[in-house]
């Protein structure tokens, strides 16, 4: 097996990063909406705190993510792809890295200045405090998680609309290759009579 | 001219002059600006503290006769200020200070004995949350035209019914919470 990335296709390396940092972030994405209409009493403390240790856990994978790409290299484009397509994918696919940064970073952020609890990575490891509490850092750094957010969810509309209009529309490998053989075996619908 | 008695100035003036010319106990103060009330508490053992933005403080002492001062604080709950917003919104809930039916704390104390140290110690009562329990204040006194009262009392939140319900752990918060004030007082 191919670890590293071929030039036709990604490697099982980044396909598992790639596909493990997205369901996370679709996990936090929906446990963040919805615990701020919980009650704020211990009791439902740990979802916050599942929030924020999937988050931290995030952080950590794109990191790796961002070393292993480094290393192992990324697949050309597709043949037959517009110089345009492929800078806007570029471009698309360096803004989602910088915002998987910054999404746990400004939570972080937000959690330190905050100040009210410690922060344990699952109730197991102290997390440090980036910042030392201060109201005004606090919500500075609130609204821009909640602005990243959205700007997030936008992209990865756009990501994943992409994607599915190669595979589906155009026909292309385009998703196929950041998915495992198996799963590329089956063909996109035929639309055939 | 002619002060007419019915004039409000009038009113105002006979009123200074009374209280001028009552038999003022050199012992009777009021709080003066730049006094302050905190507490001290840890949530999962990390400490924070907070402060009331608003309280009153009369005080009736003479460091010769400490039996027979007394003393009269009333602290708005809804002052409570922790630095952080989620904090003092949770604060002035029913499972803390429930401020929408007790807006006020009040602490009265009457009879204050001498402590070896040089202290002050006032067996008091504090009414919070419509409990009224003892809660003892040790203070010292520093005398001055604007004399200082600086007293630390530990009061046992959970007495009180103060963070009731989920909050009654007290791994996650301590029983005890530490109170220290400083009145800065002038003369009635």
């Amino acid at each position: 097996m191919n670890l590293k990335n071929p030039a036709d296709r990604w490697g099982g390396v980044s396909q598992l990063l790639h596909w493990s940092i997205a369901l996370l972030i679709l996990t936090i994405g929906v446990v963040g909406l919805v615990m701020g209409e919980l009650p704020r009493t211990p009791k439902y403390f740990w979802v916050y705190t599942a929030h924020k240790s999937l988050g931290i856990t995030v952080l950590a994978l794109v990191l790796l993510r961002i070393g292993w790409r480094l290393y192992a290299g990324a697949p050309r484009p597709l043949p037959g792809i517009p110089r345009w397509q492929a800078w806007l994918a570029s471009a698309t696919h360096g803004a989602l890295y910088l915002l998987i940064l910054a999404m746990p970073l400004s939570g972080w952020l937000y959690d330190s200045a905050s100040g009210l609890r410690p922060f344990r990575w699952f109730g197991l490891v102290e997390v440090p405090r980036l910042a030392a509490p201060d109201e005004i850092l606090a919500s500075a750094a609130h609204d821009a998680h909640e602005w990243l957010f959205w700007l997030l969810v936008a992209l990865v509309l756009a990501h994943a609309g992409a994607a599915l209009h190669h595979h589906f529309i155009q026909r292309d490998a385009t998703l196929a290759r950041m998915l495992p053989r198996r799963l590329r075996a089956a063909p996109p619908h035929e639309d055939s009579p | 001219m002619t002060i007419k008695l019915t004039t409000p100035a009038a009113v105002a003036a006979a009123l200074v002059a009374t209280l001028g010319a009552a038999p003022a106990a050199a012992a009777d103060y009021v709080q003066a600006s730049g006094s302050t009330l905190a507490f001290a508490s840890r949530y999962d053992g990390e400490l924070f503290t907070g402060r009331f933005e608003r309280f009153d403080t009369r005080v009736s002492f003479d460091p010769a006769q400490p039996q027979a001062g007394s003393l009269d604080v009333t602290i708005a709950l809804t002052s409570a200020s922790t630095g952080n917003a989620d904090r003092d919104s949770t604060l002035k809930t029913a499972d803390f200070f429930d401020t929408g039916t007790f807006a006020q704390a009040r602490y009265t104390a009457s009879g204050f004995r001498r402590l070896e140290d040089g202290q002050y110690a006032a067996n008091g009562t504090l009414e919070l949350r419509g409990v009224r329990k003892p809660v003892t204040l040790t203070f010292t006194w520093t005398d001055g035209a604007q004399p200082v009262l600086a007293g630390r009392a530990v009061v046992k939140r959970l007495d009180f019914g103060v963070g009731g319900g989920d909050w009654a752990d007290t791994d996650t918060i301590p029983d005890a919470v530490n109170i220290s004030t400083r009145v800065v007082l002038e003369p009635r």
